[in-house]
């Protein structure tokens, strides 16, 4: 058996299927842990599992850990370039630095045999390789394999690879090799096909949407049951806070009324009433709500996207900021949806496109397509093989040296 | 020589030029809401995405052909080269390479 340390980012889209492959590892009997800089309610912990936050050794860093929370709520009022310095800037490499105390210690401590580090949790993978213990990178995200690389746009290219080297010699390891992620295993949570990638990487694995995480939250399903009309869900994640209110007020104006049910997940108290065809809740049983959806509207969050397509639903995709358009992108491409951008978004285009999903087949057919990769490309019983591989290779391999 | 006057636009031209890529990329509505100027940046003021600027490139490699390499330009900016491009360093780039 062997001990697995997930190290994840304070971004719930980001812990979520971590917590999901721990579950499993939990119940292969794995010793499972994973290490944050901000609390996590235990609800959220696979049982047996053990999440540590050491507050005191963050105690030093908590008024720049706030400030940088705070300013993630700014992402949705930048441009794709300003985006692109807030994550790596001010957000990815501060947070590494933050970690690397905590981090170092707890590793000491408890020896994990394999760290698994979320791909924007730069800290994981340096630690690993300070340490010598092996790595594996997880991404929640479809990567983007035509972005920013050294001949398309070579100075910001360039600007990347300086931040990530000068994280590194910070930390004394110097030289040209980026390791902030693995370069033997990185478990991709989408399908090869759905991101469009035809020749990947031979480290880059594609496991498919995980799920398991516990999650209780309570629901009316009887309320549901006797919906008779076409049932919309509608989430925006957990990190858009300050849009919220007007992106449903958007959602309001478009389907108040209509031949709809609308199911949101968001915290109803941002209105004082929600019009009779809308069923809201601030916390929802997403995985166990979906099979009962017929179209999804979101912004692009992986989880919901995954959650989405795993159940064969049409999608409205209103990108806002980050990866969205890049999701946005690879949805149209299979076209199990209909994009149609934040900032430009109408009442009237938002309707005619849930209207339209709903009475054009073509739509919930290539979502079926996508839902099919998905579920040929493995999910959680994969992501564990390929994980138990690792570590015993990885284990064999120490045992000679 | 006087082909070549004819087929040069001034700055004035070129900008009102510009401004109807622009509304053709983004929509009239929401251009109306804007108060396009040389100063207007691109992706702050007019709050363009990656794929309406490549379809703005696209609108000007058809209208120039090969005399402008809008997107390799373009490719080759930092990020604050591209957090603060406005029309009217478009415009003078569209002037001198005509």
């Amino acid at each position: 058996m062997s001990k697995f340390l997930f190290v994840v980012p304070p971004f719930f889209g980001h812990v979520s299927p971590t917590l999901s492959i721990g579950a499993s590892l939990i119940a292969r009997g794995h010793n499972v842990k994973w290490f944050g800089i901000t609390p996590l309610a235990d609800k959220h912990i696979p049982a047996g599992g053990e999440y540590i936050y050491s507050e005191t050794d963050l105690l030093e860093h908590q008024e720049e850990l706030q400030k940088i929370l705070k300013r993630q709520d700014d992402g949705p009022a930048c441009s794709g370039p300003e985006v692109m310095k807030l994550a790596l800037e001010e957000t990815y490499i501060p947070i590494a630095r933050i970690m690397m105390n905590s981090l170092g210690k707890v590793v000491d401590d408890w020896k994990p045999n394999v760290i698994v580090n979320d791909c924007i949790t730069f800290a994981g993978a340096l630690c690993a390789h300070i340490k010598g213990i092996p790595c594996v990178t997880t991404t929640p995200v479809p990567p983007d394999v035509m972005g920013n690389s050294a001949e398309s746009t070579p100075k910001i290219f360039e600007w990347q690879q300086n931040l990530v080297k000068g994280l590194q010699q910070e930390f004394g390891v110097y030289g040209d090799e980026i390791v902030i992620h693995s370069n033997k295993m990185n478990i991709v949570f989408t399908s090869q096909e759905f991101a469009g990638i035809t020749d990947p990487m031979p480290h880059m694995k594609f496991v498919g949407p995980v799920k398991g995480r516990p999650n209780n939250a309570a629901f009316d399903w009887e309320r549901l049951k006797i919906v008779t009309t076409p049932k919309v869900f509608v989430s925006l994640g957990t990190l858009l806070v300050d849009i919220r209110k007007e992106f449903f007020q958007k959602l309001i104006d478009a389907f108040a009324g209509t031949e709809l049910t609308i199911i949101a997940a968001t915290n109803p108290d941002i209105f004082e009433q929600w019009p009779d065809n809308f069923i809201v809740n601030g916390f929802v049983p997403q995985a166990e709500l979906m099979p009962e959806m017929d179209v999804v509207i979101c912004h692009g969050g992986f989880n919901t996207v995954n959650d989405t397509f795993m159940n064969g639903l049409p999608m409205l995709i209103t990108p806002i900021a980050y990866d969205h358009f890049h999701t946005a992108k690879l949805i149209e491409n299979a076209g199990c949806g209909i994009k149609i951008r934040y900032k430009r978004l109408r009442t009237v285009d938002m309707r005619n496109a849930v209207f339209e999903l709903l009475a054009n087949p073509k739509y919930k057919s290539a979502a079926q397509n996508v839902q099919e990769t998905f579920i040929k490309a493995g999910g959680n019983d994969r992501a564990v093989q390929l994980l138990e591989e690792f570590s015993n290779r990885a284990q064999m391999v120490a045992s000679f040296d | 020589m006087d082909n070549i006057a004819a087929a040069k636009l001034n700055n004035d031209e070129i900008f009102d030029l510009m401004k109807q890529f622009i509304t053709e990329v983004i929509g009239e509505e929401f251009v109306e809401e804007m108060d396009i100027t040389m100063e207007s940046s691109f992706t702050k003021d007019l709050e363009m995405d990656s794929i309406e600027i490549v379809s703005f490139s696209e609108k000007i490699k058809a209208h120039f052909g090969d005399q402008i390499d809008f997107t390799g330009w373009l490719s080759n900016m930092d990020l604050d080269q591209l957090i603060n491009l406005d029309l009217g360093t478009i415009v003078n780039y569209i002037e001198e390479c005509q």
